[in-house]
């Protein structure tokens, strides 16, 4: 019935999410990130018996290392890429501020969180309407950019110890070496595990994506699941088709 | 049972007496023929048990192999045998005096390295290690064999079999200094394999890393010193030497990282900070995962008509 309707009100049936330089930067970003978290994993429990054989596979502790250090650095450039490419767009105009379609976190996100539970465990009757990005899909994102400050600037220091070592002030040299390996090592497993179970489930696992959504690629998601998943950007964006709507069903 | 050794050693012995002491092969030769086949232990009169036992082709293969048995076998207290002839020079004997609350079996064989490794035996005498047998007269503190193993198997350090081979040398050194009641006792670093392990240094070193260091390529070996000793390679600034064997332009900041002494309250703090962080946000992402899973069963299951009834409704009322 909605296509139909699509189809009669001239809706394009795909609307465009992310484009090029969106895809390469995700592309960018889970490659290094898969490859930084397998042979980091193999150093955070060099303990266990397995992780020589795992480290061998990643061509030997050398290797895996110049592996983990080239991974890291092309990690940081292509978020380096992703926040300068943001400001470019937000400078030109191609994105505004809204508290429809921002990514960023607002008050009405932690409220949403809420109401979803409230809906799991069913007291609420409707799951919570979201605008261009629900809090599932803010949360993924901010935890990229916590991820890239913590692991991100501990790593670095690590790879390029004696570059930071004149940076970093007197008094903290008793401690700061200690304090950026527990930062690196400990938020590396906090990614992995989010990694893991956030966004493996939300784009890979549930019913309706499985075996993944194909926006990565695409760069596109359907009309069908703007106006289901994110009913207030599709008023946004088409604000006639309510009214059309109610129209049509006059009509009948 | 004990009869048939007891005879064996008897008939060698005999055997033995007629072979010419002076002539080395044939002594190495003659001492084997008994030594290679015996088995079981000897209790001396000191109460110390010692393995009569030699592994000719082992012996053979060591680097010692070439030498005679007395060449450090010079002397025995309670010999069975016959004495050997040779006169045991004083520097060794003067040694083997020093080394004895150590070297409770044969003081003299023990002091017999120094005559081919008289400077590596003057270093390990004056280390520590050595100090604590001649100066304190411990039975505790290391010298050559027990970082090297029985010197009737030494073999080079870059075969893997040397117990100072890089791929063992940890584990050496961790018989002692890993073992609590020692550190306790002569007041050493406690846990330093456990903060080595921990360390990228002791993580890359078990995973194989060629480049990575273990104990003595920061604390050196025979003349090793202790970490309080301004001489030491790891004394406060002597670090910066140190490490910039491997880190080229080491500084004192970048030197602090290289530590055995454990966590300070900054580490810690910022240690259980993320792990409550890490596992609040585990309990979020999990329970939001599981719940979201099971509405979607539910709804599919018992809601669907239900809500397409709904939508009707509300359309109709428009």
């Amino acid at each position: 019935m909605n296509q139909k309707m699509s189809a009669s009100n001239n809706l394009p049936e795909e609307v465009e999410r992310f484009n090029i330089v969106f895809r390469i930067q995700h592309i960018v970003m889970f490659t290094t990130f898969l490859l930084l978290a397998f042979t980091g994993w193999g150093l955070k429990y060099a303990d266990v018996d397995v992780s020589n054989w795992w480290i061998r596979i990643w061509g030997g502790a050398e290797t895996a290392g110049i592996i983990h250090r080239i991974a890291g650095v092309t990690m940081l450039l292509d978020f380096t890429w992703h926040v300068t490419y943001i400001i470019y767009l937000f400078a030109k105009g191609r994105i505004k501020l809204s508290a429809r379609t921002t990514i960023i976190p607002l008050p009405q996100d932690v409220i949403d969180v809420i109401h979803n539970f409230l809906y799991f465990v069913g007291i609420a009757k409707t799951k919570a309407k979201f605008g261009r990005f629900s809090y599932v899909q803010k949360f993924d994102y901010w935890a990229v950019f916590w991820g890239m400050f913590i692991i991100g600037f501990s790593g670095f220091s690590l790879a390029f110890p004696m570059l930071v070592s004149y940076i970093i002030p007197e008094s903290t040299k008793g401690w700061i070496w200690q304090v950026l390996t527990i930062l690196h090592s400990d938020e590396a497993l906090l990614a992995i595990v989010f990694i893991l179970f956030w966004h493996f489930y939300n784009e890979h696992l549930k019913p309706e994506v499985f075996p993944m959504s194909w926006t990565w690629l695409t760069g596109r998601i359907s009309m069908e699941e703007l106006r289901e998943k994110h009913p207030l950007e599709f008023e946004l964006m088409f604000p006639d088709e309510k009214d059309k709507e109610k129209g049509a069903l006059n009509a009948e | 049972m004990k009869i048939f050794p007891t005879a064996f050693t008897i008939i060698c012995l005999l055997f033995i007496m007629t072979v010419d002491s002076h002539a080395a092969r044939e002594n190495i030769s003659s001492c084997l023929i008994c030594h290679n086949r015996m088995s079981g232990k000897v209790t001396l009169q000191s109460g110390q048990e010692i393995d009569l036992r030699i592994d000719a082709s082992k012996f053979q293969a060591s680097v010692h192999g070439f030498l005679a048995c007395t060449e450090c076998h010079k002397k025995f207290d309670e010999n069975p045998h016959v004495k050997p002839s040779e006169k045991v020079p004083a520097d060794i004997m003067k040694i083997s005096e020093e080394i004895k609350s150590k070297a409770k079996i044969d003081p003299v064989a023990y002091s017999a390295c120094y005559s081919c490794h008289e400077d590596i035996y003057k270093q390990v005498l004056s280390s520590p290690h050595g100090k604590n047998i001649t100066v304190k007269h411990k039975p505790d503190g290391a010298l050559c064999l027990d970082c090297h193993g029985s010197p009737h198997y030494i073999v080079k350090t870059d075969n893997p079999g040397s117990h100072v081979n890089r791929k063992n040398v940890v584990e050496t050194c961790a018989r002692c200094h890993g073992n609590r009641n020692l550190a306790v006792k002569y007041k050493m670093g406690e846990d330093v394999l456990v903060s080595y392990n921990e360390s990228f240094h002791g993580k890359k070193y078990h995973l194989g890393d060629r480049k990575a260091p273990t104990c003595i390529s920061c604390h050196g070996y025979h003349d090793i010193k202790r970490v309080d000793n301004p001489a030491s390679p790891v004394f406060g600034l002597n670090k910066i030497q140190t490490c910039g064997k491997c880190h080229k332009g080491a500084n004192e900041k970048f030197v602090a990282a290289f530590t055995h002494k454990p966590a300070g309250p900054i580490p810690r703090i910022t240690q259980v900070t993320l792990i409550i962080l890490t596992l609040s946000v585990f309990i979020f992402i999990v329970s939001h995962v599981i719940l979201e899973a099971y509405a979607e069963i539910r709804d599919a299951i018992f809601r669907k008509k239900r809500r397409t009834e709904k939508d009707e409704s509300e359309n109709e009322c428009i």
